[in-house]
């Protein structure tokens, strides 16, 4: 047994250590921890409910819409106010550029380096490149240029970003031709202006992207008009366009070469969704993705989201408790009087391990789009149907629980949403053209109660619960998807579901497990 | 076959920059460096310069951070930020791009930072976490702060991108209620990267960025002031030409000199009293001032409303929100409730003041003219009915405005 360790886990948003036990070239063991406590829920205490709208998405600040909206809707469901119909629209869209933003960024900035490897990219026949990229169906791009500018920063001596990278790891599939890296290296530079033309669009409606301003609680600040729309529907169709013409080729055209990863890395099996994107009833289980909880050892079908299944553990974390788990609605977070060391037999991390009716939850697009396809939402269905088949396992979703499919689940899922978003810009001009009056602000009237949040960061789950008092905040507890997926044992024992998920992966060298990045970042952390 | 010929500007448009995409953006670059125009081409030959030579070496690290400067930063788009990474800067460590991983992303640091000492840039993210003797981060098994003396003592300037950075940012906020754990001293759980290095004795120039987060454009023009226009001379040490750029807060004062109100467009709204006073109101939509629904234009000292965000695709005030004062000093407990209306008219100090003990105290007119414009529109007779505004008023007076200042 030797032991493999990733501190700091990189390409991700945040800080995130993990430990493995390796026996025999495969993974037995497993610690996540999140080495990073700031204290967001504490602050909150005794501030006016709209400030933690702007506070908030502070958490983070890949996902600080899915924060904003979450936060917004605590306040709304604590003081009783229906945001307006004006509002959900508005919503929606900017929701749907967070995610459309956050998904590329993930599989090319973040992830794709795992898989595709730059010096490779040297190797290749810039002729054959265009053929290669023509039978996959991909777009093209300056091959030629992309190139030579990654010979130029080899030959300089300085590698910048790649520095240190494994860029002569046996990990990378040998039968997986230079120009197919070449093709990738090119999109993952061209990527940087798709993610950023998607941050416009919420710039245009919030003002910024990160940190928007205007989903305030009790609807928006943000008042469209068809001139304004045309701005967001002309970017929209050009992210939704390279989506199309370039993310979801490339991602069918290198999975192959990474089949043996529908085998392992699935993890418990577990998968729970609030459910994202409002439909006129507001009902989580009515959303264009909706709510719903799966648990595959018990086959395959969904049942609805319960929110009052939830309870957090700190047995396991550096955080105080008196060994009682607790509902988020009377959640406490509480940090010790002094740091005790890191001790993967007690304490070892600072995120909680919340547990939904005892399981350990995989939160995710992996989640949304088994729940969508179980509660048999069209597209969702339509799509993922057509991916199986592509991956030679048509008829069998179970495939789908593993390494492969967590990945190919969120760039599905990107394509889903390109396609609803354009239908919603569209819907939004065509009923303020018809003249009808909507409405997009209603003010917050009481001073007391309790509401939550749920709603879906494109990395998983999000829950906000907050209590009001005198029109004071007086507990504020926030359960993210990285509390779900990273969270560390429970009291009973139980792994995480990263943890559970880098059990049974093969690790070629333990002194550079690219493989265990691979699972960690599958979770887009 | 590759090209190994291909110019920059071959380069910048084989993804789609133009020649003149790139010259506008030196044109911007010029007005936050507090450069006239006829610098334009001047920058863009600096910066076509360092594409072509050797590249800066530079390293960004991450404290206790949400990872939003990062993606503030990927949004510049002329030049892109991979010009920025793979043409000008050799960005060996940054947790969220760099391609290697844990002990050998650590080793690539610490390799950079003893083989270039002195003459290399640190850019730093996120609050430094002060709190439990530096283990409310750990990184690579040590605390950040460890890391951050290390790296930073041997750097030839930092760059605190955000307020995090600048001054611990939303982290060092206290919760107006006790809590359980946390300490009463908000600089006891995070604070900024300059006042945590010289508690230690470390001197290393701090160009501090606050704003929350920072603003893509405000990093570039740094990069290339201190990199390619020699802000940052051969020697690593930083000239006193740059160094005279810099208020006594280590902030750039082309960027830091203005209020927000200053520049807004909706300025000329808040002249004729015409202001917001609903969210999602026709007023809203016909863009009027949003003083009473809470905006801090007046006490924020940025120039978003020059630079914008997101390839100037909107700033927050354009976008119907008021704003939050993300670039003051401790800017969550000094400026919430955030859609409350500010009594108080700082000048952009660590200390909102009363605007009629400024008007005395600083003796400034336009402090004075920026009071009785706020408090003071009736007597201007440019307010309608103004209802709201004389109920703001009278809310005012006995939270201790002066009747002074234009408000009769």
């Amino acid at each position: 047994m030797v032991k493999s360790v990733i501190d700091p886990v990189t390409r991700i948003e945040g800080h995130l250590r993990v430990e493995c036990e390796v026996e025999n070239g495969v993974i037995t063991d497993a610690w996540v921890s999140g080495t990073l406590f700031r204290g967001m829920e504490t602050i909150m205490q005794g501030r006016d409910p709209s400030d933690a709208y702007f506070i908030s998405q502070r958490i983070c600040g890949v996902c600080p819409i899915s924060h904003g909206h979450a936060s917004s809707m605590s306040a709304e469901s604590a003081l009783g106010v229906d945001f307006p119909g004006g509002a959900r629209l508005v919503r929606n869209l900017i929701e749907a550029a967070e995610f459309l933003h956050s998904h590329i960024l993930w599989f090319y900035t973040l992830a794709a380096l795992d898989y595709v490897n730059p010096a490779k990219a040297l190797e290749a026949d810039i002729a054959a490149t265009y053929d290669l990229a023509q039978a996959a169906g991909t777009s093209t791009a300056n091959f030629a240029a992309v190139q030579s500018r990654i010979k130029t920063l080899v030959e300089g001596g300085d590698l910048s970003i790649f520095t240190n990278g494994y860029l002569d790891h046996p990990g990378y599939p040998e039968d997986m031709p230079a120009e197919l890296h070449l093709i990738a290296v090119a999109h993952y530079l061209e990527a940087l202006e798709v993610q950023a033309e998607a941050a416009q669009i919420i710039a245009l409606m919030g003002g910024k992207f990160p940190h928007f301003m205007t989903s305030i609680p009790g609807g928006t600040a943000w008042v469209p008009t068809v001139e304004k729309l045309d701005d967001v529907l002309f970017r929209f169709k050009r992210v939704h366009d390279w989506i199309y013409s370039t993310m979801i080729p490339d991602t069918l055209a290198i999975a192959p070469f990474y089949k043996d990863a529908l085998t392992y890395g699935g993890g418990h099996g577990n998968f729970l969704a609030w459910g994202v994107f409002d439909s006129a009833s507001r009902e989580l289980p009515d959303r264009y993705l909706p709510s719903g909880a799966v648990f595959t050892s018990k086959g395959l079908s969904v049942e609805e989201a319960d929110e009052g299944k939830i309870l957090e553990y700190v047995d396991h974390t550096w955080l105080n408790g008196d060994g009682k788990a607790l509902h988020p609605s009377e959640g406490k977070t509480v940090p010790p009087q002094a740091f005790t060391g890191y001790d993967p037999k007690t304490e070892y991390s600072w995120a909680k391990a919340p547990r939904y009716d005892g399981a350990a939850m995989e939160v995710g697009p992996l989640a949304r789009m088994v729940v969508a396809y179980l509660k048999g939402v069209a597209p969702v269905k339509t799509l993922i149907d057509t991916a199986l088949e592509a991956l030679g396992a048509a008829g069998k979703p179970e495939v789908l629980v593993s390494l492969l499919g967590r990945i190919a689940a969120r760039n599905l899922e990107a394509a889903v949403i390109a396609d609803w978003s354009l239908e919603w810009v569209t819907e939004l001009i065509e009923t303020i053209k018809s003249g009808e009056k909507l409405e997009f602000h209603k003010p917050l009237k009481e001073k007391n109660g309790k509401g939550a949040g749920l709603w879906e960061a494109p990395r998983g789950a999000l829950g906000h619960w907050m209590n009001v008092s005198g029109g004071k905040i007086a507990n504020y507890q926030v359960c993210t998807p990285s509390t779900w997926d990273l969270s560390p044992r429970d009291a009973d024992g139980i792994r995480g579901p990263m943890e559970e998920a880098l059990i049974g992966v093969p690790v070629i060298d333990p002194e550079r497990p690219i493989e265990a990045g691979r699972i960690a970042r599958s979770f887009d952390p | 076959m590759a090209q190994k010929d291909l110019g920059f500007y071959d380069q910048l448009e084989a993804r789609g920059v133009t020649r003149r995409d790139f010259l506008k953006f030196c044109g911007t670059m010029t007005a936050i460096l507090g450069l006239s125009e006829g610098m334009a081409p001047a920058i863009a030959s600096a910066v076509e310069g360092a594409a072509g030579s050797s590249l800066f070496p530079a390293v960004w690290m991450d404290g206790g951070l949400c990872t939003g400067c990062t993606e503030s930063v990927a949004q510049v788009t002329k030049p892109d930020i991979a010009t920025i990474l793979l043409d000008i800067l050799s960005l060996n460590y940054m947790e969220t791009i760099s391609m290697s991983q844990g002990e050998h992303a650590e080793e690539a640091l610490h390799e950079t930072a003893t083989h270039n000492e002195g003459k290399f840039v640190l850019v730093y993210e996120g609050s430094v976490m002060t709190g439990l003797d530096g283990n409310l981060l750990r990184v690579a098994e040590k605390t950040s702060l460890e890391s951050l003396k290390e790296i930073g003592s041997k750097a030839a300037a930092i760059i605190a991108v955000g307020s995090c950075a600048v001054d611990g940012g939303w982290v060092r906020s206290v919760p107006s209620v006790k809590a359980d754990g946390y300490p009463q001293e908000p600089e006891a759980w995070a604070t900024g990267v300059s006042q945590y290095l010289a508690s230690q004795n470390i001197n290393t120039p701090v160009i501090n960025l606050p704003c929350c987060p920072v603003n893509p454009e405000w990093v570039v023009a740094m990069i290339i002031d201190a990199v390619m226009l020699g802000g940052i001379d051969a020697d690593g040490k930083v000239t006193a030409a740059f160094a005279s750029k810099l208020d006594e807060e280590g902030r750039p004062k082309s960027i830091y000199g203005q209020t927000i109100h200053d520049n807004c467009p909706r300025r000329g709204h808040f002249e004729n009293g015409e202001f917001v006073y609903k969210f999602g109101s026709p007023e809203e939509a016909a863009g009027y001032c949003l003083y009473p629904v809470g905006c801090k234009g007046p006490q924020t000292k940025t120039n978003c409303p020059v630079v914008r965000w997101n390839d100037k695709a909107s700033w927050c005030v354009e976008s119907g929100a008021p704003c939050i004062g993300c670039g003051n000093f401790n800017w969550v407990d000094e400026n919430a409730p955030f859609l409350g209306r500010f009594r108080n008219i700082g000048l952009g100090m660590k200390k909102p003041v009363n605007p009629a003990a400024a008007a005395t105290v600083v003796g400034g007119v336009a402090v004075a003219a920026l009071a009785a414009h706020g408090f003071g529109m009736k007597a201007a007779g440019r307010i309608g009915a103004g209802a709201p505004m004389e109920k703001m008023k009278d809310w005012d007076r006995k939270h201790g405005a002066s009747k002074k200042g234009g408000d009769k």
